[in-house]
């Protein structure tokens, strides 16, 4: 705790990161029932209005609707995907990466070659192909989208991670006492190592909203009206002219997150891992 | 000998790779709804029509027979045609855009690698100091940026604030890319921006551990120059990891810019394979695939071998890092 | 190795430099050239052509007939003359004289080869529903051709007009060099193509049209986005620029370019009878007291009743055969009345399925949604690009937006779309009434009878019609310099016509 409190004095920026984090949180939860705007609703006496007028405090887009509405609002699936994104692909790599790392051998030559493969594809184009599978693009298929495209990136930082504990003496005892693998495995070896994991699962976190707005960007986002943040900055990018705002702060709201999560991501590094 | 030995099995694997990496996205494309007959006949079309297209398209063979087919034409260095544009051959289309792919990728390698390198140093050499806390922040912050946010506040910069470079990658009928290279800047700046922060944060913390390492506390003690201790001695060192870095996003960079390229307009590889998934078209989306892996694979094996050079511990030991 | 970097940085630095300055610049010629920048074309053999870059196959090919923009009559391109005495039997006259782009010459046998290929089963031709009625073509001569038609139908030339009718070559393999190598009779020849990229096309000397085409070279550029074209046109990299959108028109038009509308589009809200809920006429009427014409112009950038028209049959307001009704005007408590009689007190919840890259489609969509909302109906969007939407989800579903051309004649779109057999019926209409007013407009030769029919059928559609009809306005773009650019309602633009003076 100590340290926690001392490493936050050396590095400001992280607390920052961590306000940051919490406000988009609240905003999703409570932001879009404190405003008066539905997130669709078409104001068209007030159509590309910049931000103040008619009510609207950031603006609106060609169709009238209200810009702030709508980045709140997107901060649900957004938040909503990346979250579940992270966790999935952190519970799959964990299983997949302990597995190889453990049983060593013929599983981990063959997992290391899989991974090696899936990771040869860049992963917005792997998610690509995934979406045609699946059709939609639904807040359940960007999750599976996404978390498939990341699973190689977690699994090898549990198999590393694993392997780092497999040769301590305590795993050797338990085995002697005739501890179960799975056991061993996640009662005994997990602990151990869930520092460099939740840290890897933050950065998931970090990546997995930069590929969804990503997405978004390249038109396969939630289907309209639901707002999109990265389809907010594509189908605005037209009237950029007209209506900056449009355009830069969906933008904003994508940097301002990612940035946060981040600057959390590396502190909660430094806190859980002792050696830089 | 070994050495030898272990650079063969490489490329073993890498064939071994290719050849699963070949059959994995033939696999999915079959899983997907919609094929490409119906791409090119639309909606309003008779079941008649259909098959009947389908059957001129060899759509109609079982799984293996097709993949064996379009196989043994790539054995004999054949990537066949289009299937959605009737006898446009791929081999035609797929170059000239790697052709354009390669060039930015070169133009954002050396954009951004003596950049990235530099001020990782820079950092790391002044660690804790202020430039160091400006340089580490501004690593992170545009590492953050996905490209196309960092991408659309350039060219709102560039573009439509100075309007200094153009806004969209188109070059002029009859001219060559040559003579219009002010359509890589905007591009390859975006790319940048994106890797800007991971190589400079990892030559950063590469650097101070390279520094505190004994054997340049050493020679500092001997009383040398800092600037030649830096240069001579730590950055070699140093640089190992910055390479594994870059060597890993060679293959994003050469064919997985498909976000820079949809927001500049810029014809390359990454716009080609989107098109490509859209219509089905499954000779088209193999070939760029595999293009893509290549390039990793291939990227991957001169990454391990340049560490390897560098690096004389490793090549000897034989052991996977 | 820093060093090297650095030089290397700075080298291709100093390169860059040099060519800012170079970027711009034109070849200095004094060849007279045309620019378009235009959209990427998927696949461009007519028959199969998705009617992308409109500006290449027109430049490339010749039509039996083309519209005169100003007229709306049609005018004797590759048929000099055409006549029927019975409606049924019709004898076309060809130009003597004319040449495809390889040298042979244009013969009746071209024109048999280029009808009869509708009817290929592989193929997939667009206009082969059109072309069904034809039972039997003779070529009495090298200059003549016969159409035995399978009904009377004094409209038929119009046929000839259609985007996709383009006249081909009997001696050429389109199937394989239909997309890399084009082969017609028109203005301009093709000399270079990078697929998806640009388009070289030079002026046809052989061409016979005496004096035209006025223009040397045809450069086409497909750009994937609207707004890098709109750059371009701006930055001075092109002419003209086509399918711009009303905020890009106020835009360009204050900066002083040439803004044209040369035809409204179609967009068609199609509430299918074949499946619930709009099998119910009162649900459809629900729909339709919903809408609010002013708002769908807005959201369109435009007014109502000068960029923006709307009314609730097929036919254009602009044509001579609309009939004009009064709008019914937005009654929220009135559908909210009709869809309680028709069983649905408390709402009910329809997908609405369209194009989300198609101009004004996500526009429209969302403001039907937002619309239709207060009066229970949960609209669910499902947008997909225009390919897979045309592939997959038209003529499939309770609710679509499609966009459609304007046919030079009402009756043709009709035929395909408006009677219950008819191969592109995506509303799934089946009204006997319909039906056969539809039969007698096609067969009626007297004018003012016509204009009956036509009367009574928009008043059935105001009735009991499965169709919204928002007709949205078609802008091109060009440097003020850009002289007679003409592009009559088949899309074709007549670039042969077309000059620059600066």
């Amino acid at each position: 705790m100590k340290r926690v409190l001392f490493l936050f004095k050396q590095r400001p920026l992280a607390l920052v990161g961590i306000v940051v984090i919490l406000f988009w949180f609240f905003a999703a939860l409570f932001g879009p029932s404190l405003l008066s705007f539905t997130y669709s609703a078409l104001d068209t006496d007030y159509q590309m209005t910049r931000p103040g007028e008619g009510g609207h405090l950031l603006g609106t887009d060609a169709l009238g609707r209200d810009i702030l509405t709508r980045i709140l609002h997107g901060s649900r699936s957004i938040l909503t995907v990346a979250l579940l994104t992270s966790l999935f692909s952190t519970l799959a790599g964990v299983i997949i990466g302990f597995s190889a790392g453990y049983f060593g051998g013929r599983v981990d030559a063959v997992f290391l070659r899989i991974m090696d493969i899936l990771m040869a594809i860049p992963p917005l184009v792997l998610a690509m192909v995934i979406l045609g599978i699946l059709g939609d693009s639904t807040i359940v298929s960007l999750t599976i989208m996404v978390s498939i495209a990341y699973i190689p990136a977690t699994a090898r930082v549990a198999r590393g991670a694993m392997l780092t504990c497999k040769n301590y003496e305590y795993v050797d005892a338990a085995r002697i006492m005739g501890e179960s693998n799975f056991s061993i495995m996640f009662v005994e070896i997990l602990p151990n190592t869930i520092g460099s994991i939740i840290v890897e699962a933050t950065a998931r976190f970090a990546y997995s909203i930069m590929m969804v707005a990503s997405l978004g960007f390249l038109g396969v986002g939630l289907q309209p009206p639901t707002p999109d943040w990265g389809m907010m900055v594509i189908e605005n990018k037209s009237i950029m002219m007209n209506a900056p705002w449009a355009v830069l702060y969906p933008a904003l709201a994508i940097a301002s997150l990612v940035i946060a999560i981040s600057l959390f991501s590396d502190f909660v590094s430094k806190v859980l891992i002792h050696d830089s | 000998m070994s050495f030898l030995r272990k650079v063969l099995q490489r490329l073993g694997f890498m064939i071994i790779t290719l050849v699963a990496m070949s059959l994995l996205i033939f696999f999915l494309v079959e899983i997907m709804p919609g094929d490409v007959a119906q791409m090119v006949l639309g909606q309003s079309v008779t079941p008649e029509a259909l098959k009947a297209l389908r059957e001129s398209m060899g759509l109609n063979d079982p799984f293996y027979l097709r993949y064996l087919r379009w196989f043994t034409g790539l054995l004999r260095g054949d990537l066949g045609e289009s299937l959605y544009m009737r006898g446009v051959q791929i081999s035609m289309i797929l170059w000239r855009k790697v052709f354009h792919s390669v060039i930015l990728a070169l133009a954002a390698l050396l954009f951004y690698v003596p950049l990235s390198i530099f001020f990782g140093v820079l950092a790391g050499v002044r660690s804790g100091k202020l430039s160091d806390s400006v340089i580490s922040f501004f690593g992170l912050a545009t590492m953050a940026l996905p490209e196309f946010v960092s991408g659309v506040l350039l060219i709102t910069l560039f573009s439509v604030v100075l309007k200094a470079l153009p806004i969209t990658s188109v070059i002029p009928i009859g001219e060559s890319i040559w003579g219009n290279l002010d359509i890589l800047i905007l591009p390859a700046f975006s790319v940048t921006i994106v890797m800007f922060g991971y190589v400079s944060r990892m030559q950063r913390s590469s650097m101070i551990q390279v520094m505190s390492s004994d054997y340049i506390r050493a020679a500092e003690l001997k009383g040398l120059p800092r600037a030649y201790v830096i240069f001579r001695h730590a950055l070699k060192n140093a640089l190992l990891p910055t390479i594994t870095i870059i060597g890993m996003n060679m293959g994003w960079l050469f064919g997985g810019l498909i976000v820079v390229e949809t927001l500049f307009g810029y014809p390359g590889l990454g716009s080609l394979t989107m098109t490509a998934i859209k219509t089905r078209d499954v000779p088209l989306i193999e070939a760029c695939v595999l293009f893509i892996t290549f390039i990793f694979v291939v990227s991957t094996f001169i990454t391990d071998l340049l560490y390897g050079l560098l690096n004389p511990r490793i090549r000897f030991s034989g052991a996977e890092q | 190795m820093k060093k090297v970097c650095t030089v290397l940085m700075a080298a291709l630095l100093l390169l860059c430099a040099m060519n800012l300055g170079a970027g711009g610049q034109q070849t200095v010629e004094e060849k007279l050239i045309i620019r378009e920048a235009s959209q990427v074309p998927g696949l461009i053999t007519p028959g199969v052509w998705d009617g992308q870059t409109l500006s290449l196959n027109s430049s490339i090919y010749d039509f039996l007939a083309e519209l005169d923009p100003a007229t709306g009559e049609l005018v004797p391109s590759l048929a000099t003359e055409w006549n029927s005495e019975d409606g049924q039997v019709w004898t076309v006259k060809l130009r003597k004289g004319v040449k495809f782009h390889d040298g042979t010459d244009f013969a009746s046998e071209d024109v048999r080869f280029t009808i009869e290929r509708t009817q290929d089963p592989d193929l997939g031709h667009l206009q082969k529903a059109d072309f069904a009625i034809v039972e039997r073509i003779d070529t009495p001569d090298e200059y003549t051709v016969v159409f035995h038609l399978a009904e009377v139908r004094p409209t038929f030339m119009y046929l000839m007009t259609a985007y996709n009718m383009c006249v081909l070559s009997s001696e050429y393999d389109y199937a394989k060099l239909g997309e890399m190598k084009p082969m017609g009779t028109g203005p301009f020849v093709l000399k270079e193509m990078v697929p998806k990229e640009s388009a070289l096309l030079v002026k046809n000397e052989e061409y016979w049209n005496e004096g035209y085409p006025k223009a040397d070279e045809l450069r086409i550029y497909f750009v994937p986005d609207i707004d890098s074209s709109v750059s371009m046109l701006e930055a001075g990299k092109v002419d003209v620029c086509p399918f711009i959108n009303t905020i890009h028109k106020q835009n360009l038009a204050a900066k002083g370019f040439k803004v044209v509308s040369p035809y409204q589009e179609y967009r068609f809200v199609a509430l299918s009878a074949d499946r619930e809920p709009f099998d119910d006429n009162r649900v459809r009427l629900a729909m339709k007291y919903c809408m609010d014409p002013e708002i769908l112009a807005k959201v369109c950038q435009g007014e109502l009743g000068s960029d923006v028209y709307y009314n609730e049959t097929p036919i254009l307001n602009v044509l001579a055969q609309y009939k004009d009704i009064p709008l019914r005007g937005r009654d929220i408590n009135k559908a909210k009345q009709l869809l309680a009689e028709a069983g649905y007190p408390d709402g009910l919840s329809v997908e609405l399925y369209y194009a989300s890259d198609h101009p004004y489609g996500q526009e429209l969509t969302q403001a039907i949604k937002e619309l239709a909302a207060p009066a229970g109906f949960d609209i669910q969007l499902k947008g997909y690009t225009r390919d897979v939407y045309l592939s997959q989800y038209w003529m499939d579903g309770p609710m679509l937006l499609t966009g459609w051309g304007p046919r030079v004649d009402p009756s043709m779109l009709l035929m395909l779309a408006y009677q219950s057999e008819g191969p592109w019926n995506e509303s799934h209409i089946d009204d006997a009434e319909v039906d056969e007013l539809i039969a007698k407009i096609s067969a009626e030769v007297d004018e003012a009878k016509r204009q009956q029919y036509y009367d009574r059928l928009q008043e059935v559609f105001y009735e009991r019609g499965t169709v919204i009809n928002i007709q949205v306005p078609y802008f091109v773009a060009m440097r003020p310099e850009v002289k007679d650019y003409r592009q009559p309602p088949t899309f074709m633009v007549q670039y042969e016509y077309t000059y620059i003076e600066e």
